[in-house]
């Protein structure tokens, strides 16, 4: 049963065009994502050997190949954003519709009226809402893959292969949050569009607003060249420190970076301090949404929004 | 199919003392009512009279707040699987899903049911009801008649031994009327379905109908079969006044 409400959900997503529309947008950006790492691989790389030509016509030993210290993975760092962006979105898309469909066509009274347990429904929608993720992360890492093909002119290592699919294994956690979101406004709010907005207005909140009291005041700090701009001993300093563990678009975009090596590590413990508050979030979520799923209203009207 | 045994001389709905509030605003106030297996029983009353409600607590979708209620013997709170496995529901303004078509609609819903070759089931119940024609057009492109046809298919295709219709005539034309009314008798001649309408239409109970219950703010008023009922009000020249002399009593 649970995998009879996943195949329909699938089946559903894959006739909507926002969903759709989205996927498509994604999917480009990963393979932009890669055409960007390989034009500016290749600008890079006529540079250097240019500069190398002339360095020997004078005489002079050329510096070594900035390539060779650049860690292949991390031409793929412009796919943290991307997922920030448009992965979150999609995820909010599908959480949104796996919900909202069955309440604005009034079938979940088609479906309560069977011998379906709330349960069962709920497993199955979250089920059909992870596979689906699942699906459109698995489309990207094989473009990226072809990617990194294409930019290193060689397959990647066991290594790479390894660290880019815990890269997408963390972005599936970080999609999740966002579908949960989506999820939990439909069965929270009952008006389909207003539903999508407040999934929306979180989004926008987590990936904007909360940054800004975390680093988004702290760079303007460490980039200026005039010593200590700003006073970051003050107390309104130390208290947005502490948002950082709380900041799950920044937990992700670390963590994305210690997988990807396109930033060095910020401390030794990159991974459990960023995993541990993601996955904490992630069951908080979902007792969340079994708590919504039981209080829900299953003799509800179809909606005519 | 898949609907499982009733209990042993059951009636086929049955409701002691049944009684729902919304937020302390009171629905349904104790009613009682059997209704045997083969019947067709026309649930009247106006709007908010509590007609949907009920079906509600029937179909085991909503929580009486008091009293009890069951379908071929089995509780609807604390059976509610067996209470599904028996039952057909038509709401009113059902939607389906208008991406799917309507195969693939009755094919999901049959799957939920149980059964177990559900796509032909699908098209026999679609041959049944003569819609089997549009079964591969998406239901959003469908008109309000074609998509009641196929509401109608989901709700009988896994023949249930009772089938719950609320308001089933809502936006149809006089001859999506008619076709109902055809579809509601061969369901309980061929197919042996107790059926329970909750309806405003009081020529289309006259003539489908064996029973009626008349539902005035939350209370049942009146209970009879309809020959009964014709022959108690014989001065009455049409159900509808009879229907209003009721209602007139009761307030």
């Amino acid at each position: 049963m649970i995998t009879l409400i996943a195949a329909h959900q699938l089946r559903m997503l894959r006739r909507e065009r926002l969903f759709l529309a989205i996927l498509i947008a994604l999917l480009l950006m990963t393979a932009l994502a890669g055409f960007i790492g390989w034009s500016s691989h290749n600008t890079i790389v006529k540079v250097y050997e240019e500069s190398s030509a002339m360095l020997a016509s004078e005489g002079k030993p050329a510096p070594p190949d900035p390539f060779a210290l650049k860690p292949p993975l991390s031409f793929l760092s412009n796919m943290t954003i991307y997922i920030m962006l448009i992965g979150a979105l999609l995820a909010i898309i599908v959480g949104h519709l796996a919900i909202a469909s069955d309440r604005a066509s009034g079938s979940t009274r088609l479906i309560f009226a069977r011998p379906v347990r709330r349960s069962t429904w709920f497993i199955g929608k979250l089920a059909g809402v992870g596979s689906a993720l699942a699906i459109v992360l698995a489309a990207s890492y094989v473009l990226s893959i072809i990617s990194l093909v294409i930019v290193n002119d060689s397959l990647p290592t066991a290594e790479e292969f390894g660290r880019l699919a815990l890269f997408y294994l963390v972005s599936l956690s970080y999609m999740l949050l966002f579908a949960l979101v989506g999820v939990a406004a439909a069965l929270i709010v009952h008006g389909r569009s207003l539903a999508l907005l407040v999934a929306l207005g979180i989004w926008m909140i987590v990936t904007f607003m909360v940054p800004q009291f975390t680093s988004g005041l702290r760079p303007t700090a460490s980039l200026n060249p005039v010593v200590n701009p700003v006073d970051t001993s003050q107390r309104f300093f130390d208290v947005t420190s502490h948002f950082h563990s709380v900041s799950i678009s920044e937990l992700y975009r670390d963590l994305s970076a210690a997988i990807l090596q396109s930033a060095p590590a910020q401390s030794d413990s990159v991974g459990s301090s960023e995993i541990v508050p993601i996955s904490a979030i992630l069951i908080v979520l979902v007792l969340l949404m079994a708590v919504l799923v039981n209080r829900l209203d299953l003799s509800e009207q179809a909606s005519h929004e | 199919m898949v609907a499982s045994g009733s209990r042993q001389a059951a009636p086929a709905i049955e409701l002691r003392g049944l009684s729902h509030s919304y937020n302390s605003h009171p629905v349904l106030r104790d009613i009682n009512l059997v209704i045997d297996h083969g019947e067709i029983f026309g649930f009247l009353g106006h709007n908010g009279a509590g007609k949907t409600t009920t079906i509600s607590i029937l179909t085991s979708l909503l929580r009486p707040t008091s009293g009890e209620a069951r379908v071929c013997g089995f509780d609807v709170v604390s059976e509610r699987l067996d209470v599904t496995r028996n039952i057909g529901y038509l709401p009113d303004s059902v939607r389906l899903y208008d991406h799917l078509t309507g195969a693939e609609n009755l094919e999901f819903f049959g799957k939920l049911s149980g059964i177990p070759k559900p796509l032909e089931a699908a098209r026999e119940t679609l041959r049944l009801l003569d819609c089997e024609s549009y079964a591969n057009q998406r239901v959003g492109s469908y008109s309000t008649g074609m998509r009641q046809r196929v509401a109608i298919a989901q709700a009988v295709m896994h023949r249930p031994k009772v089938l719950f219709l609320d308001e089933p005539t809502t936006g149809l034309d006089p001859s999506g009327v008619r076709q109902l009314r055809d579809i509601v008798k061969l369901m309980n001649e061929q197919l042996g379905m107790t059926i329970f309408m909750n309806t405003h239409l009081l020529s289309e109970v006259a003539r489908v109908c064996t029973t009626i219950g008349v539902l005035n703010q939350g209370e049942l008023i009146y209970k009879d079969t309809i020959e009964n009922t014709t022959m108690r009000f014989r001065d009455e020249a049409s159900l509808e006044e009879i229907y209003l002399r009721m209602e007139d009593r009761s307030a």
